[in-house]
């Protein structure tokens, strides 16, 4: 039980969560030949939605450069972005089961909605000008040699200045 | 010595740890801080600040994904 | 570190709470669809399989360590702590000398290479980063989370995260729906820098090590000058 606890119970320290991370997206790299990027999927859903509402999305600009359409044989819903999105939820899940702390948290107040709905639109946009979010634009970004991952970091952190205000003002 | 409550359930990161700071500010030293928390981020960092900062912690989940965080103010 | 006082509270807490539910039930339950769907794509679709399970070992190590990019960005600044910036950098010099390792082998394969060909993640730099990058950072310390944080979180059974990916979605589609304009006035021009083309590739490895280095120590005597209490 107590090797158990060690595991699943008890949070692992930060360093080794990096150093699993890295490990793994070096693998993602070396087998698939892909990286991870998170938000190239959610476009894929949004264009789905707006697929089935009867918007001609397939055919935007954006999907036709810069390696953002699908490879040959993918759809909006069959691709490895949506796997891997998907299979990162189900990893937080199996993770949290097995610990036994699963609860559903419910939404605090209007207020907290608010922020949230916001703060995921402002990060979604942000993500498609600099081409990905802190994992595709970052995480994946500078280990490439790219010059966009240090820009991007550098700016995050203006970014998060930006936040941090905000927050103090009007959430806490 | 006396006993102060922080109800933080339902609350997203950092918002519950920089209440703990708050309170912690107006408490005189001896005094407890009773944090109760569902967020599982903070029994992480809030715990780590603490250390760091000198005052003596300690957590215990009261239930599934809620969490109780004592914090005894040392300075 | 905790004390004699702490003790006290905790054990009448020990106390009132004995029983708790086990969901080691669902866990098992869980495990066994994940893995069943794994099968099924090492039938069907064996090159998503790898995403799949790698996938999986991501959202747990992630949940496991509390692992939170937004954090890692945000702690700084509000409370002057960088264990979790620490922990990122670790993974940058890690991950640094793997994607050299890979990158080095395609090129040497195909020395007049060309940018698309390299291994990783290459795009172009300029104003746009700055933009987006700015933008994503206010969301995220609004909204609590990142990217992946969000993921991690739904799966932890957050519904404010929820809404968080509901405005992911609608940010990105717009954005990708607007992407002609910003393509037109600022992407189309911005050169897409690989550093090994500019310095060579052992010079760019070992600078980027060495940055990555000094940043640490950098960021660790943050952390040390922060330990007072900090001003809010």
């Amino acid at each position: 039980m107590k090797l158990y606890d060690e595991i699943f119970k008890k949070p692992w320290p930060y360093w080794v969560g990096g150093i699993i991370l890295a490990v793994l997206n070096v693998i993602l790299l070396c087998t698939t030949d892909s990286l991870w990027k998170i938000t190239s999927g959610f476009v894929y859903w949004g264009a789905l939605g707006l697929e089935k509402l009867g918007y001609d999305s397939a055919n935007w600009y954006y999907f036709s450069v810069y390696d953002n359409g699908l490879n040959e044989g993918e759809t909006f819903l069959n691709n490895n972005y949506t796997v891997i999105n998907i299979a990162v939820i189900v990893g937080a899940l199996l993770a949290v089961l097995w610990a036994n702390e699963f609860k559903w948290k419910r939404i605090k107040n209007r207020k907290q909605f608010f922020f949230a709905l916001t703060g995921g639109i402002l990060m979604g946009y942000g993500a498609r000008l600099s081409f990905g979010c802190n994992i595709g634009a970052y995480f994946s970004a500078i280990p490439s040699f790219s010059l966009h991952g240090w820009i991007f970091a550098a700016f995050m952190f203006v970014g998060a200045w930006i936040g941090s205000k905000i927050l103090f003002k009007y959430i806490l | 010595m006396e006993e102060y409550k922080l109800d933080c359930l339902h609350e997203a990161c950092p918002i519950p740890l920089l209440k703990a700071l708050k309170q912690l500010e107006k408490m005189e030293i001896g005094d407890i801080l009773i944090m109760h928390t569902d967020h599982n981020c903070s029994i992480a960092n809030v715990v780590e600040w603490a250390e760091k900062h000198g005052h003596h912690i300690d957590y215990i989940e009261i239930a599934e994904g809620e969490w109780e965080i004592y914090i005894e103010k040392a300075r | 570190m905790t004390s004699s006082k702490i003790q006290a509270l905790k054990r009448q807490k020990e106390i009132k709470h004995k029983k708790k539910k086990r969901q080691t039930p669902y866990a098992v339950l869980a495990t066994t669809i994940a893995l069943i769907i794994y099968l099924m794509l090492t039938n069907y679709h064996l090159h998503l399989s790898g995403f799949w399970i790698i996938g999986i070992l991501l959202g747990v190590t992630m949940q496991r360590s509390r692992f939170c990019f937004a954090a890692s960005f945000r702690d700084p600044i509000m409370v002057g702590s960088t264990s979790l910036l620490k922990a990122i950098l670790i993974a940058f010099i890690i991950s640094t000398v793997g994607f050299f390792i890979i990158q080095y082998r395609a090129v040497a394969l195909n020395p007049e290479y060309l940018l698309t060909e390299i291994p990783g993640r290459l795009q172009p730099v300029g104003i746009h980063t700055a933009l987006g990058a700015i933008l994503f950072g206010t969301g995220m310390v609004v909204a609590g989370g990142c990217a992946s944080g969000t993921l991690v979180r739904i799966g932890e059974g957050y519904i404010m995260q929820l809404v968080v990916l509901m405005g992911f979605v609608i940010g990105s589609t717009l954005g990708a729906k607007h992407f002609s304009f910003w393509d037109r006035i600022l992407i189309s021009e911005a050169p897409t820098i690989y550093l090994p083309d500019y310095l060579g590739f052992f010079p760019s490895l070992i600078l980027q090590l060495l940055l990555l280095c000094v940043l640490y120590y950098i960021v660790d005597w943050y952390d040390k000058k922060n330990s007072i209490m900090a001003t809010m």
